[in-house]
């Protein structure tokens, strides 16, 4: 009996759709058995106690709530990331079984890669959700703009670096030492690597914890008035990109990763992504600071992110109305209510600006990593520029009666001479004030209790330039400033209406005021 | 008269599943080779006592000599890293890297390769993982303070006696929760702590909680007190129980 012929079955393409199958079924078994997913709670208890809660008492904008995230968080991430990573990449050497596991069938790269993958993605979640919850809460806070995603970018892409990392020391060197230590020093790479840094050149910035300028850092007026650059953060996007890719490659060099083929290209893809990070390094240390205070990198620079925001001001119902960006308008009240002394007492006299506006401060780099910060007012059209105090409450410790005091000793002091004193010989500089017109500024602005202040702080000349307006402590034109002071606010008013001319020509003598 | 298998061999040369002099029997095989260690090239064989052996067969067994090397390697490191300029952060949050590197590596020498069977086998093992931790922890302050002699080291030998001992309790007492693998967790996450709680004497509001010894200056009887608590649980627990197996280390 002879068997019927068939016609031959096309063979169903096992073959490739188990090809693909296969990893995505290692991936989710990676994923199920995986460190990282232990390790969230950690890093989530790490960034609650020290990210969030100091990202969250900043004040509600974005540029100080973002910048200060890719600080804080990644830090956060770096121990449970490096640790559990490292962990995992142990695991074949801790167990014994690498030799067992060699003879299966996919590549032991392809495999440990798959391992690596699975932590990342969970560490990849942790870090999303943490980003997710701090943004989503300041767009319930921010009374201005929007949400600024190159620091959370380069966050996101500094994660795999350190999985990269975690998981290729433990998969090199299997020790029962190898996860603290690698742990250790991932820290202390990251959080330290910084110090070296110094100036806007620095090769250093490339940190991924650097936001921006490295002795400016997360500032109320980074990003504020003018956009946010990003050309840091793309250089440091490109410098973990590829560094991750490197170490990566790294782990399919060592013979019996793969055939030869593999390792070839394993190692064409560690030189690739070395040169990638290498040029990303390079690109930093072609940084410069520019006005606005962010890195320029001219390679990476894009010209039309050089032009200021625009945006419609808010403005106090002031006798002279003062006028701030939108992004600052829960300060606005504060503003009002300390200068409110000036703005009643000047409205109406003749010289008075008809309104104050917030202007946007420079920066200049200094030596080393100081930076200078340049205040040019200019008045024009009625109207004058002004300066908030930086920090604004909130931000670095700073108090809300300290930013009361700051705001009274330049923009109170700089409105009551620029209509008492004499103006300035040179554009830019601070009025002339003579006796009388000293007397009078100081009662205008109540700067008096300022000077106890600066005594304290052992701080001999923090008005700078504006300490000429006020007289000296204990001297007659003190005694005249406090006479002056004690009058009503009313009466004030008529005799600065009466006497304002005379008294701007140096006409009137400390006798003569009231 | 034929002479049994045994006695016809040479010298030396031991029966199939017989254990030969200077030799382990099987299932032995760590100690022997431990034991042949100890002798000096060429030298006869040394009849070492009891209580000296099991003590360096307890070391061996917990790579004492490699975490050693590790603390002089930390050491070494602080060193080197004083030598560089840091500012007033970097200066005070430097030393605890180091001293986290230490503690977690003591901690992790807890782990045991015999895992349960260890425990039934005599009752010395208390005091052999008492000994170890606390020698462990004294060479550790000793390399890290010498490290930091003549140099800028914030805070001083104080310090660092203080930090190293709460940060292994700290260790330990992972060891003992979770397993001597996992001791890291620990030290680690408190270096983020620690650094943090450094990091806010410039920024207010302070952290001030003596649980935080390291934020705390050198003298300070509370985190003094806080750090010693740690230790004593941790090397208590240590001591009586030992670290816990984990069967998926």
């Amino acid at each position: 009996m002879t068997a019927p012929t068939a016609p031959a079955v096309p063979r169903p393409p096992h073959d490739a759709v188990r090809a693909k199958v296969v990893p995505g079924r290692l991936l989710r078994l990676e994923l199920r058995r995986n460190a990282m997913l232990w390790m969230l709670p950690v890093a989530a208890v790490l960034f609650w106690y020290n990210g969030y809660r100091e990202i969250m008492a900043v004040p509600p904008m974005w540029n100080l709530r973002a910048m200060t995230l890719q600080n804080r968080l990644l830090l956060d991430f770096a121990i449970p990331v490096v640790g559990a990573a490292a962990w995992m990449g142990s695991r074949e050497g801790r167990r014994g079984v690498a030799d067992l596991l060699g003879i299966t069938a996919r590549p032991r790269w392809a495999r440990q890669l798959t391992g690596w993958a699975a932590t990342t993605c969970w560490a990849l979640l942790g870090y999303l959700c943490c980003v997710a919850v701090v943004y989503v809460l300041t767009a319930r806070q921010a009374s201005w703009g929007g949400p600024l995603w190159w620091p959370a970018a380069v966050g996101a892409v500094a994660v795999p670096l350190l999985s990269a990392v975690g998981f290729a020391a433990g998969t090199l060197f299997p020790s029962r030492f190898t996860v603290p230590l690698i742990t250790v020093a991932a820290f202390f790479g990251l959080a330290f690597g910084t110090q070296a840094a110094s100036g806007d050149h620095s090769y250093w910035q490339i940190s991924p914890l650097t936001a921006g300028a490295f002795d400016i850092g997360a500032d109320s007026g980074v990003a504020t008035f003018y956009r946010y650059l990003p050309d840091l953060s793309i250089a440091q996007v490109m410098f973990a990109a590829g560094l991750t890719i490197a170490v990566l490659a790294v782990l399919g060099l060592p013979a019996g990763s793969g055939g030869r083929w593999l390792r070839g290209s394993a190692a064409v893809i560690a030189v690739a992504g070395l040169a990638a990070a290498g040029t990303a390094v390079g690109l930093a240390g072609t940084g410069r600071l520019d006005p606005h205070g962010m890195i320029v990198i001219p390679a990476l620079h894009d010209a039309a992110s050089d032009q200021p925001i625009r945006y419609t001001p808010v403005c106090s119902h002031t006798a002279i109305p003062v006028c701030v960006n939108p992004a600052y308008a829960t300060y606005l009240p504060t503003v009002t209510a300390t200068l409110g002394r000036e703005l009643g007492q000047l409205a109406g006299l003749p010289g008075a600006p008809g309104r104050v506006t917030q202007a946007a401060q420079a920066f200049q780099q200094g030596p080393g990593n100081s930076i200078n910060s340049i205040l040019h007012l200019r008045p024009a059209g009625g109207s004058t520029e002004f300066f908030l105090p930086d920090p604004v409450p909130g931000d670095l410790g700073q108090t809300s009666a300290a930013f009361d005091g700051q705001l009274e000793a330049t923009t109170g002091l700089e409105l009551a001479a620029s209509v008492v004193g004499a103006p300035a010989r040179s554009a830019g500089a601070p009025a002339i004030a003579g006796p009388a017109q000293q007397a009078v500024i100081a009662a205008l602005t109540r700067i008096r209790a300022l000077r106890v202040t600066v005594a304290q702080n052992r701080n001999p000349d923090p008005l700078g330039p504006f300490a000429r307006l006020l007289p000296a402590s204990g001297s007659p034109a003190a005694a005249a400033a406090a006479r002056f002071a004690a009058l009503p606010a009313a009466t004030q008013h008529a005799w600065l209406a009466a006497h304002l001319a005379a008294l701007r020509a140096g006409r009137i003598s400390l006798a003569q005021l009231p | 008269m034929t002479a049994g298998p045994a006695s016809a061999m040479p010298p030396g040369e031991a029966a199939p599943g017989q254990a030969a002099p200077g030799q382990a029997a099987p299932g032995q095989a760590a100690s022997g080779r431990v034991h042949r260690r100890l002798q000096a090239p060429g030298s006869a064989p040394r009849a070492w006592s009891p209580a000296l052996r099991l003590v360096w067969l307890h070391v061996a067994s917990r790579r004492v000599l490699v975490a050693l090397a590790v603390i002089a390697a930390c050491a070494a490191a602080l060193r080197g890293a004083l030598y560089g300029h840091w500012d007033s952060y970097g200066a005070r949050q430097l030393p605890l890297t180091f001293e986290v590197g230490a503690a977690s590596v003591i901690a992790i020498t807890t782990a045991s390769p015999f895992g349960e069977a260890e425990r039934a086998t005599g009752r010395w093992l208390p005091y052999l993982r008492l000994g170890t931790t606390l020698a462990l922890t004294a060479a550790a302050t000793g390399a890290l303070a010498a490290a930091g002699t003549g140099g800028h080291l914030v805070g001083g030998t104080v310090e660092v006696l203080r930090n190293v001992a709460g940060l292994t309790g700290v260790g330990l007492l992972c060891a003992f929760v979770l397993s001597a693998g996992l001791a890291w967790t620990g030290p680690t996450a408190y270096l983020l702590a620690g650094v943090y709680a450094l990091y806010t004497d410039w920024h207010p509001p302070t952290l001030s909680t003596p649980w935080i010894w390291p934020a705390r200056p050198p003298l300070d009887r509370g985190a003094a007190i806080c750090a010693a608590l740690v230790f004593t649980a941790g090397l208590a627990l240590i001591t009586i129980r030992g670290a816990r197996d984990s069967g998926r280390d």
